[in-house]
């Protein structure tokens, strides 16, 4: 953060859609300039229409709108000129080249000139893609294109950039190398950035703060380290054929109702007070039959667990096996 | 494939910026040519559709219909009716490529430019005039190259306003269907009840004096008898008086021209503005 400044503000912003579908009830935030903040939550969970209610291609129904202290309902153009967003879907002219592309957004935005033509000679550089500008866009592959997306966000310098679930879609490789690019351009251009995703380690890794947004509100708001602080040391998964058995054994001996999630046959719990062996001794000692046991680092799936009750993401953070 | 980013040390800070709205619709309208006429067939198609009616098909009916005498009056007649056909087919297949903005995504990131949303309709509306103006050019090239005969002189002008301003009420109608209907598919089967349809009936092949009487009323309420009576009265005074009289049945040849052209102009500024406010109201859910 380099200032106290917001970049952006939503205060009370609801939209019900025709119909009655109540896709955002309610969502406040502010995020400060430079600040990189995540809204992190399951499809469905109002973040693609908080953000379009943000660069007004959604009306919201209740509640304002502001970027760089500026209306978004009233002064629409003004706010757009000053943000740009990277789509979950391709947005680009398939049929024309990379160039032909980055030239229409210079353009739109009012970027012309030798300013225009540096900014988008630094950024493709940026980002690795100078060597494809003149191929048609078709050609790209969907790292490619997310490249020059990205690149493209940025030509007019704008103050807040949208990033809508920004990796979607892509392989593990070619996502966190577009998160290296977007990290690096982050830090090159002091741009705030407003990121929506159901990735944790995206969030984890480009946000300041994250807001867990669960059916259309806000449930949580605090950055990864605070969420993670909050779950203790260490998570234990055990798979038990009866997991409500579980919980009583471990709710008796001190763990809190809130760090016991069971998803399925396998019960997942924060532990405290003891570590991942003692609570393996103490079910053994009730004569609990586990079929699996591991334990690892508390993640934001973790957190997200815990404050919804639903899972996220399949966790990949796993640390060690027990026997 | 792995990219290895080489990333400035700093970007360059770029002032304040916003586009203007003549940029904007300029940048647009370069943007929809670009599209329109990005491989050789998108050239080709809508070059070698006048010739072909300026040089075979008008020749061939006026050979078939009229007598040796008259062949040549009604060639002119049907070529300049292939105007009739042409500005409806082009300004329709124009509005396909925003229901193809819409599908392949290019429409989220135009919605989020910071530019008015009638910005984009104008953008699109300018691009669609640019490649009707070539295809009327080549058609009365062409065909006063084959033999037909026009006037010259400022009575050309009743053609030029005629032309556009149907071309942009056959635009709103296009912009109005690709806002209104979801698929290509849809949109395809509409579109010849709106560009072809009407053409039979609103003097072009033949006077509407022709028709049955009940469709002869229908055809006096169609934007192009009125349009085709100024092609007509622009490039070919005589049947162009003729057609207005047939809509009018006044004598003053001046005043039913201006009565046509108000027509034209009023269903082009009702059917445009909706367009236009059916295309902001769209864009923002």
């Amino acid at each position: 953060m380099t200032s106290g400044t917001l970049a952006i503000e939503a205060q009370e912003l609801v939209k019900t859609y025709p119909g009655g579908v109540q896709a955002v009830r309610g969502i406040s935030f502010a995020v400060e300039d430079g600040e990189a903040f995540g809204l992190l939550g399951p499809n469905g969970a109002g973040k693609t229409t908080t953000i379009g209610m943000l660069n007004s291609t959604v009306t919201p129904t209740s509640g304002r709108a502001l970027l760089g202290g500026r209306d978004v309902a009233r002064d629409p153009v003004g706010t757009r000129s000053i943000s740009s967003v990277v789509f979950q879907d391709a947005v680009v002219d398939r049929p024309l080249t990379g160039r032909q592309n980055l030239e229409l957004h210079l353009r739109l935005w009012g970027v012309s000139g030798p300013e225009g033509r540096r900014r988008l000679s630094e950024l493709t550089e940026a980002v690795g893609i100078v060597e494809l500008l003149d191929r048609p866009v078709g050609s790209y592959s969907g790292g490619e294109r997310r490249r020059l997306e990205i690149a493209r966000a940025l030509l007019s310098a704008p103050q807040v950039l949208f990033l809508d679930e920004p990796t979607v879609g892509l392989d593990t490789r070619v996502r966190h190398d577009l998160f290296d690019a977007i990290a690096g351009l982050r830090e090159q251009t002091g741009v705030t950035i407003l990121m929506t995703t159901h990735y944790l380690d995206e969030a984890e890794r480009l946000c300041d703060r994250i807001a867990v947004v669960d059916a259309g509100s806000v449930v949580a708001c605090d950055s990864p380290a605070n969420f993670l602080a909050s779950l203790g040391d260490e998570m234990l998964d055990v798979r038990v054929d009866d997991t409500e058995r579980v919980v009583r054994v471990l709710r008796s001996h001190g763990v809190a109702p809130d760090d016991v999630v069971v998803i399925g046959g396998t019960v997942t719990a924060s532990l405290r007070a003891m570590s991942g062996g003692d609570a393996l001794q103490l079910l053994a000692e009730s004569s609990v039959d586990v079929r699996s046991a591991t334990t690892r680092s508390p993640s934001l799936d973790d957190v997200y667990l815990r404050l919804t009750g639903d899972p996220i993401a399949p966790t990949d953070q796993l640390e060690r096996t027990l026997p | 494939m792995t990219m290895t980013a080489t990333a400035p040390a700093t970007l360059s800070v770029i002032p304040d910026h916003r586009s203007t709205k003549v940029g904007a619709v300029r940048t647009l309208a370069l943007r929809r040519l670009a599209l329109t006429l990005r491989n050789p067939r998108s050239v080709a198609v809508p070059v070698l559709t006048p010739l072909l009616f300026a040089l075979v098909i008008a020749p061939a009916l006026a050979n078939t219909i009229a007598a040796p005498a008259g062949a040549n009056a009604y060639m002119t007649y049907v070529a300049l009716a292939t105007a009739g056909l042409l500005i409806p087919l082009n300004c329709m297949f124009s509005g396909l490529g925003v229901i193809v903005d819409r599908q392949q995504g290019a429409m989220r990131e135009l919605l989020v430019a910071p530019i008015r949303r009638s910005s984009i309709v104008l953008g699109n509306l300018v691009a669609a005039l640019a490649v009707t103006t070539g295809q009327l050019v080549v058609l009365i090239a062409a065909s006063a190259l084959r033999g037909a005969t026009y006037t010259a002189g400022l009575h050309v002008l009743w053609f030029v306003g005629a032309a556009l301003l149907f071309a942009i009420l056959m635009y709103g109608l296009a912009e109005v269907l690709s806002t209104r209907l979801q698929s290509p598919e849809e949109y395809i089967g509409v579109l010849p009840v709106v560009a072809i349809v009407p053409f039979f009936f609103a003097g072009t092949l033949f006077p509407i004096t022709s028709l049955p009487q009940w469709l002869d009323a229908v055809a006096k309420v169609l934007p192009l008898t009125h349009a085709m009576a100024l092609f007509r009265y622009g490039l070919t005074a005589h049947s162009g008086v003729q057609a207005l009289h047939n809509i009018w049945g006044m004598s003053n040849a001046g005043v039913m021209a201006l009565l046509s052209l108000a027509v034209v102009g009023l269903y082009a500024l009702v059917v445009f503005v909706g367009a236009i406010r059916l295309f902001t109201r769209a864009g923002t859910s």
